[in-house]
């Protein structure tokens, strides 16, 4: 799994192009291209997907999952997107988690998730009824953002879950604005309830 | 006037300064050779993620973060490197340098045509005789042969030509130009700005002065307002060599452009005591070329013009081209810059913009100029900074799930103003570019090794630069969420500087007031390798003065055949 070769980094063959071709989301192209130990498995993907859509659901512009959230956040983990790959901080490395660490000292966040999700329900969370899975994953959100929480992986992961959805053509362009030739700068005008944000306002995004 | 050489004047590299160079030789009915190390990067046509929205890249423009740490482990630490910008800026891996112990220093660089003109930040500052008198007058560093009355007016020029827009303050630190009509200040930084002077008269904040037009001039359309400036813009709204100097240069007639050569050696002729021309890699090839001319202009960016004469030393000049004095390649300088304060700015909540400005606000220098006022340190510091709304990010720092969450991130956020701080960088011998004795290139050419530390003056202006911006964000209404008052790595500002700096003593500096060296009459550098001292404002419009300064003498020079 270290040393990790490079050739996730081409595309995979014929298959990809053909699901390129029908437009699938681009990174489930992606994700078929990753070495054996970093390709999630269908359980983790189903599993990310649906986790995705609960932080961001259909309401009326679609959530999470229409936007091939979970299958960027799994290509984004295996690519160390965002520091993900990095090793962890000793402080950061419970008991629950060191079982997750790859040889590295970076965790896998998608194992994690996935095992950390089972142990909540105390079984098999995607078979769980919704209010149960519901339930599980916010109180992992309340542990991570609680005050003095130190260092969570959850933070992680939802941190890649609203990248993967705010820089989707569903996310950057039908929930918030999108811009690509504004023409002018306006330095001050009347924001109210229905103002939307614009996705491609980089300064807020690099520096937010 | 070329004679019996290839062309009248060669100049090696084409980023901010080069592209200067050629186009003010040109200009004068010189035939000019420019060289550029990276591959072509046509205007329009090869910025090719320009038009391009986040869905469209297989990263999102995060770009692929396992690249990046095998083959740009320093580039990636430059916020405008992207998965839209990766291509214009160099590999890593491929063109390695080392640093000395103890030493750290981000060596962020262009190799392409163009150069950094592609991906600079456009903050266009004339120097004053603070900062041309700052080095007499406190001891560091060896004195300017020059002060601002000599640079004023090719300053002109160059605003006239690139293109700047500012509004003008009657700052004696800070001199007023050529400016076109400056972008606006948002609704918060306009009432900082009166909340700040209100109470401290001498400090100015005021919308940074940018080579973004906001006027069309000569075939470059106003700025759109997109601020992906170091994506290539093919409105050429903003300075780069593609967009402004190369067409100019090739309107003139007589440039012959080689990109792909990688220069290796200024050819010195010790019995005319002059440079003869230079040799290059040609990398499309795979094989030398070389050629000759009736002078050199070095362009190649600060630490690779010292390290193309370093690497030039021959049998008349062992320690290297036009090194008699033995100080090339010391008193190099970056500025040291921190995040001095993040503050929350209620009270402006109902208010937004539209549009992407492309540059943010600047307060002026005001320590140490008629009083001496700074808290452990001689020079200056200034802000670069301004006000903005935070984006969805916000929200990976948010508890929540589900619609409620969402909805709560579909508008921008509160706002938020920031102050980052550069300060002066002492000369010092210390901080040095050297050959690397052992380690060479793919093309087996020596390394450069830079030895680079920030030391007591540096820390304490940026102590001071802490103290003083959480005080003015409290004032005008903001409250602290955070400052730091540590420098970042050497080179983080990318204003990497000297190394061949000027002096009026041939024993103690490399170049005269003319950019001209001392041993070698009609060798020219012209990039931030000649600065003597770094002031803390943006250097590339002085590099580009002085450039055009350089230009017009070694013209004249060569016309009344003194070179």
């Amino acid at each position: 799994m270290e040393g990790r070769g490079w050739s996730r980094r081409e595309f995979a063959g014929g298959g990809s192009l053909l699901a390129l071709a029908l437009g699938l989301p681009s990174a489930a192209v992606y994700l078929e291209g990753l070495d054996k130990g970093d390709a999630p498995s269908d359980r983790q993907r189903a599993i990310m997907r649906e986790v995705a859509d609960m932080v961001i659901p259909d309401t009326d512009t679609p959530g999470a999952a229409k936007a091939g959230v979970g299958d960027f956040v799994l290509l984004a983990l295996a690519h160390g997107l965002e520091g993900s790959r990095a090793a962890l901080a000793p402080d950061a490395v419970s008991s629950t988690i060191r079982q997750h660490l790859r040889r590295d000292g970076s965790l896998d966040h998608a194992r994690w998730l996935e095992n950390t999700l089972d142990r909540a329900v105390g079984g098999d969370w995607p078979a769980k009824p919704a209010e149960r899975k519901l339930e599980a994953l916010a109180a992992i959100d309340a542990e991570a953002f609680a005050e003095g929480a130190g260092p969570h992986p959850w933070r992680m992961v939802k941190g890649l879950i609203l990248t993967g959805y705010y820089t989707s053509e569903i996310g950057g362009s039908q929930e918030l604005a999108y811009e690509p030739l504004p023409g002018r700068y306006d330095p001050a005008l009347p924001m109210g309830q229905d103002t939307r944000a614009y996705s491609n306002e980089w300064t807020g995004v690099d520096f937010g | 006037m070329a004679q019996d050489f290839d062309f009248d004047a060669i100049v090696v590299g084409s980023g901010i300064t080069g592209g200067w160079s050629a186009k003010q030789l040109t200009e004068a009915g010189l035939k000019v050779l420019m060289l550029e190390r990276g591959p072509d990067i046509p205007h329009q046509t090869g910025y090719t993620t320009e038009m391009k929205a986040p869905w469209d890249m297989p990263f999102r423009g995060e770009g692929d973060e396992e690249l990046y740490q095998r083959e740009y482990a320093v580039q990636r630490l430059n916020r405008h490197f992207t998965e839209f910008t990766q291509d214009h800026f160099v590999n890593d891996a491929e063109n390695p340098y080392q640093t000395g112990e103890g030493s750290d220093f981000n060596w962020f660089r262009s190799y392409n045509l163009g150069g950094r003109s592609l991906t600079w930040g456009r903050q266009s500052y004339r120097w004053s005789d603070y900062d041309f008198d700052a080095n007499r007058r406190d001891g560091f560093g060896t004195d300017w042969p020059i002060r601002y009355a000599d640079i004023a007016p090719w300053y002109d020029l160059v605003e006239e030509f690139i293109g700047v827009s500012g509004s003008m303050e009657g700052l004696p630190q800070l001199p007023d130009g050529k400016f076109q009509p400056p972008m606006a200040l948002n609704a918060v930084e306009a009432a900082v700005r009166e909340r700040i002077s209100a109470r401290w008269p001498e400090r100015r904040l005021m919308v940074g002065r940018t080579a973004n037009l906001t006027e069309a001039k000569e075939g470059r359309a106003k700025c759109q307002y997109r601020a992906i400036c170091q994506r290539g813009c093919s409105f050429g709204a903003y300075f780069s060599t593609q967009s402004s100097t190369l067409p100019a240069a090739q309107a003139a007639g007589n440039l012959t452009l080689v990109t792909d050569a990688v220069v290796e050696k200024v050819d010195y002729d010790p019995a005319t005591q002059r440079v003869t021309g230079v040799r290059w890699i040609d990398k499309a090839e795979g094989r030398r070329r070389s050629a000759s001319a009736r002078m050199v202009f070095l362009n190649a960016g600060s630490f690779n013009s010292v390290h193309l004469m370093l690497n030039s030393a021959s049998e008349a000049m062992p320690a290297g081209l036009a090194n008699s004095s033995g100080v090339l390649g010391t008193h190099i300088m970056d500025h040291p810059s921190t995040l001095s304060v993040a503050a929350l700015m209620p009270g402006f909540e109902d208010v937004t913009t539209f549009g992407n400005r492309p540059t943010g606000t600047v307060i002026a220098r005001y320590r140490n100029m008629d009083e001496m006022d700074g808290e452990g340190h001689t020079r200056g510091f200034s802000y670069q900074g301004g006000a903005l709304q935070s984006a969805w990010v916000r929200g990976k720092r948010e508890a929540g799930l589900g619609a409620e969450y969402k909805n709560s991130l579909r508008a921008p956020g509160p706002w938020r103003m920031v102050l980052v701080a550069f300060a002066d960088c002492m000369p010092r011998e210390t901080n040095r570019l050297m050959l690397d004795r052992v380690k060479v290139d793919a093309d087996g050419i020596p390394q450069l090794k830079i030895d680079f530390a920030f030391g007591a003056e540096e820390h304490a202006a940026l102590a001071q630069a802490k103290a003083d911006a959480a005080d003015m964000m409290t004032h005008a209404g903001g409250q602290v969420l955070m400052g730091f008052d540590r420098p970042g790595t050497g080179g983080g500002a990318i204003h990497e500087m000297g190394g061949a700096r000027m002096g009026h003593d041939p024993a103690t500096s490399v170049l005269n007031k003319w950019s001209q060296a001392h041993d070698v009459p009609n060798l020219f550098v012209t990039d931030g390798a000649q600065m003597s001292s770094s002031a803390c404002q943006n250097p590339s419009l002085t590099y580009m003065a002085l450039t055009a300064r350089a230009c017009d003498h070694a013209v004249q020079l060569l016309r009344e055949g003194r070179i």
